[in-house]
């Protein structure tokens, strides 16, 4: 016979410190900025309420708005292909065993730990159209290739995408070499004995078997890249011409160069609204998979 | 048993953790009541015996030498304990901005003048500092011109540190390898910059990312075509910027970018890179104020291959202005606005101005200020300012918005993603939607 189940009194008791820290410095937050999105505010003064102008402005009139909507869904698709297919890439070859694997993993490992900022100054020097090491190693193998790699608006969220790539894949790499690690030998070996070759074995084995290591990669990815600003920023600024113009920058200028702090909330509010359109929807589809 | 223990230890970390925040609170509650109360009678810092600590924010140029100011005022000062944060020059102006809306101001900030400073003015964060220049014969000390332009919002809105005009910088050695005489007309000065081309010298050297700097280039075409009174005009927006004028001014200035008169790819170059060509004779020419001989001497450059000229606008050749100055914040008791004001006088001291001269704007604003040894530019910009006229330079005639629509104008046009009509047209379409939402 089954008791009445009790309680967990010292359970809840021991989450109170946490949940009370989250409340304050997360919930209370999102919703304070929902509650200032539909105010005019210079960030100082009395709040004027306007419903939802601030959105209707954005979406209907606001052209900059746009570039950086379109930016950031640029940067999400680049983010998925690249850094994804790049960092499992690195992984599995870091994966197998080779002498000097452990130096090597630290050595892919090293631009995350820059901060984004240093990265966007060491690729700015690296870009510079007269005295930069692209453009200079060109010249030096005799191609006459010199090009204005984040000064022209058409190459410029590519060039700053490579910088934010060459710093974005260690993060990712240790996951999947995690992940990789948890796959047990057993069931590979079970693959090659009935006749798999290494793809198939990767296809049908291995990519299956890391099913939660890809949604914790992608789900966190997809985050960073919508909210991605320190490279950008550091680069270019969201110039030239606002065509590196990103959600999170063009909230910035909004909210801290402009005083406009209701119009940067809005931002900041439909930049949640995408995250949650984007990852709940691909969390649980793959958790009900399970 | 276990149970009771783990409650236990939850009880001690929930009640630590309130504790923690009591004493915050606390400590929190009794500076906001020291700032008001000290804000009315300065009763907080009025006992001799206690520190007074203040905050001050400043511009990372000025940190080497003035780390060691500070460490000389503090280990002099036994009743005052300054601390400096430092911030790059757009960092400061944002960081501003995200204190003032969350209430957590410095004691004392560097500020410019115009819409920039002017923000802090008219939303009553800054100590207006009107009596305490009466009380203390500031209007006989200090350059009235200066005064002036620090007056935001009918406030005295800061401590004048500087008065800066902009000329044009040039390499005397390069002018000389190549026979070209200062220019004192619009076309002799295009006829240098195609002389400087065709010998592979980029003629003006500038840098595009947050866009001031180029500004200060096309600031000066808009001087050229629209004249004095409707270039003062713009700036006030009492004319439209969808105007002829404007748009031979950014005509102008697609025709230098497209004939490589500024260096290639400038529009994202760091404005604080300027000097690398300059000082490399990779360019000839940089637009520039009377701080850069500070940075000539810094650089081992040697002073006898730079001289300046008033760029040959037209008229009486006006150069761009602007003030700087020390903001005090408005809480401030008036113990920490003594302080404040000691500090200051202690920064801006001739003893100090002196013996790190290459940190400030020489001279100082003040009457009869001497001018600096060594620094034969800043006396030249100074006296052409004197003779030719000032405009306010237009980032601080601008609200930050319409400035940045001015930056974009500047990007989309170098860049052709837009025409100069279009230009205007965009500047005037900022301008108008800045009203409306005003």
């Amino acid at each position: 016979m089954k008791g009445k189940k009790s309680i967990d009194w010292p359970a809840y008791l021991f989450m109170l410190p946490a949940l009370i820290i989250y409340i304050s410095v997360i919930v209370f937050p999102v919703f304070y900025s929902l509650y200032v999105s539909l105010h005019k505010w210079n960030g100082i003064g009395e709040m004027e309420f306007i419903g939802l102008s601030n959105y209707v402005k954005l979406i209907t009139q606001d052209d900059i708005f746009l570039i950086a909507i379109k930016n950031n869904a640029i940067w999400i698709v680049l983010t998925v292909a690249f850094i994804t297919a790049i960092s499992l890439g690195f992984a599995v070859i870091l994966n197998k065993q080779f002498k000097g694997r452990t130096f090597f993993r630290g050595f892919f490992y090293f631009p995350a730990v820059i901060a984004p900022i240093a990265v966007a100054i060491i690729w700015r020097w690296i870009y510079n159209p007269n005295i930069g090491f692209i453009n200079e190693f060109f010249g030096a193998i005799g191609l006459d290739f010199k090009q204005n790699w984040i000064s022209n608006p058409e190459t410029s969220l590519y060039a700053i995408f490579i910088a934010a790539l060459w710093q974005g894949i260690g993060q990712p790499m240790i996951i999947f070499l995690a992940g990789l690690q948890t796959v047990p030998v057993e069931v590979l070996e079970a693959a090659t004995i009935d006749g798999a070759g290494s793809v198939r074995k990767f296809i049908h084995v291995t990519i299956p078997m890391m099913k939660e290591t890809f949604i914790i990669v992608l789900a966190t990815l997809i985050v960073a890249a919508l909210k991605v600003f320190d490279v950008i920023q550091g680069l270019t600024g969201g110039g030239p011409n606002n065509s590196t113009q990103m959600l999170s920058t063009y909230m910035y200028s909004q909210t801290f160069k402009y005083a406009n702090v209701g119009t940067g909330t809005a931002i900041s509010v439909i930049m949640v609204l995408i995250m949650i359109f984007i990852i709940v929807p691909y969390v649980s589809f793959t958790a009900k998979e399970d | 048993m276990k149970k009771i223990l783990a409650l236990m230890v939850v009880f001690l970390l929930v009640v630590s953790a309130f504790a923690g925040c009591g004493s915050n609170n606390s400590s929190a509650d009794n500076n906001s009541e020291a700032q008001s109360n000290g804000s009315q009678d300065s009763s907080p810092n009025s006992d001799s015996t206690e520190k007074t600590e203040l905050t001050f924010w400043e511009l990372s140029s000025k940190q080497e030498a003035l780390e060691q100011m500070v460490e000389e005022f503090n280990s002099t000062h036994s009743d005052i304990e300054v601390t400096v944060s430092y911030f790059e020059v757009d960092g400061i102006k944002d960081s501003l901005k995200v204190a003032a809306s969350s209430n957590t101001l410095p004691n004392m900030w560097f500020n410019w003048g115009g819409s920039l400073g002017g923000f802090y003015a008219e939303n009553d964060l800054i100590y207006d500092l009107s009596d305490y220049a009466d009380s203390h014969g500031w209007y006989d000390l200090y350059n009235p011109g200066a005064l002036n332009l620090c007056t935001l919002d009918g406030k005295l809105a800061g401590y004048p540190r500087s008065y800066n005009t902009i000329g044009m910088y040039y390499r005397t050695d390069i002018f000389e390898e190549y026979g070209l005489e200062v220019p004192t007309t619009f076309e002799e000065f295009e006829n240098v910059c195609a002389v400087l081309k065709e010998n592979g010298i980029t003629p003006i050297s500038t840098a595009g990312l947050n866009g001031w700097h180029v500004m200060r280039f096309v600031e000066l075409l808009v001087e050229h075509y629209a004249g004095a009174e409707k270039h003062d005009a713009l700036n006030t927006f009492a004319t439209s910027w969808d105007d002829e004028d404007v748009v031979q001014a950014l005509t102008k200035y697609e025709e230098f970018v497209e004939k490589g008169y500024l260096p290639e790819g400038f529009v994202t170059f760091d404005p604080n890179d300027t000097q690398l060509l300059t000082f490399s004779g990779q360019a000839a020419m940089d637009i520039q104020g009377p701080w850069y001989d500070g940075n000539i001497i810094s650089e081992g450059q040697d002073m006898e291959d730079y001289d300046t000229f008033a760029f040959p606008s037209g008229g009486t050749n006006r150069m761009s202005a602007f003030v700087e100055m020390i903001q005090l914040n408005a809480n401030n008791s008036e113990a920490e606005v003594d302080a404040s004001i000691e500090f200051l006088n202690f920064y801006y001291s001739d003893e100090n101005t002196e013996k790190y001269s290459d940190i400030y704007n020489l001279p100082l604003p003040k009457k009869g200020a001497p001018m600096p040894e060594g620094m034969p530019n800043v006396e030249n910009l100074l006296s052409m300012s004197g003779e030719n006229g000032t405009f306010t330079i237009t980032d601080q005639a601008f609200v930050p918005q319409v400035a940045d629509a001015l930056f974009d104008v500047q990007d989309a046009i170098a860049t052709d993603a837009m025409t100069p009509e279009e230009g205007a047209k965009t500047i005037q379409a900022a301008i108008e939607d800045y009203f409306a939402q005003q």
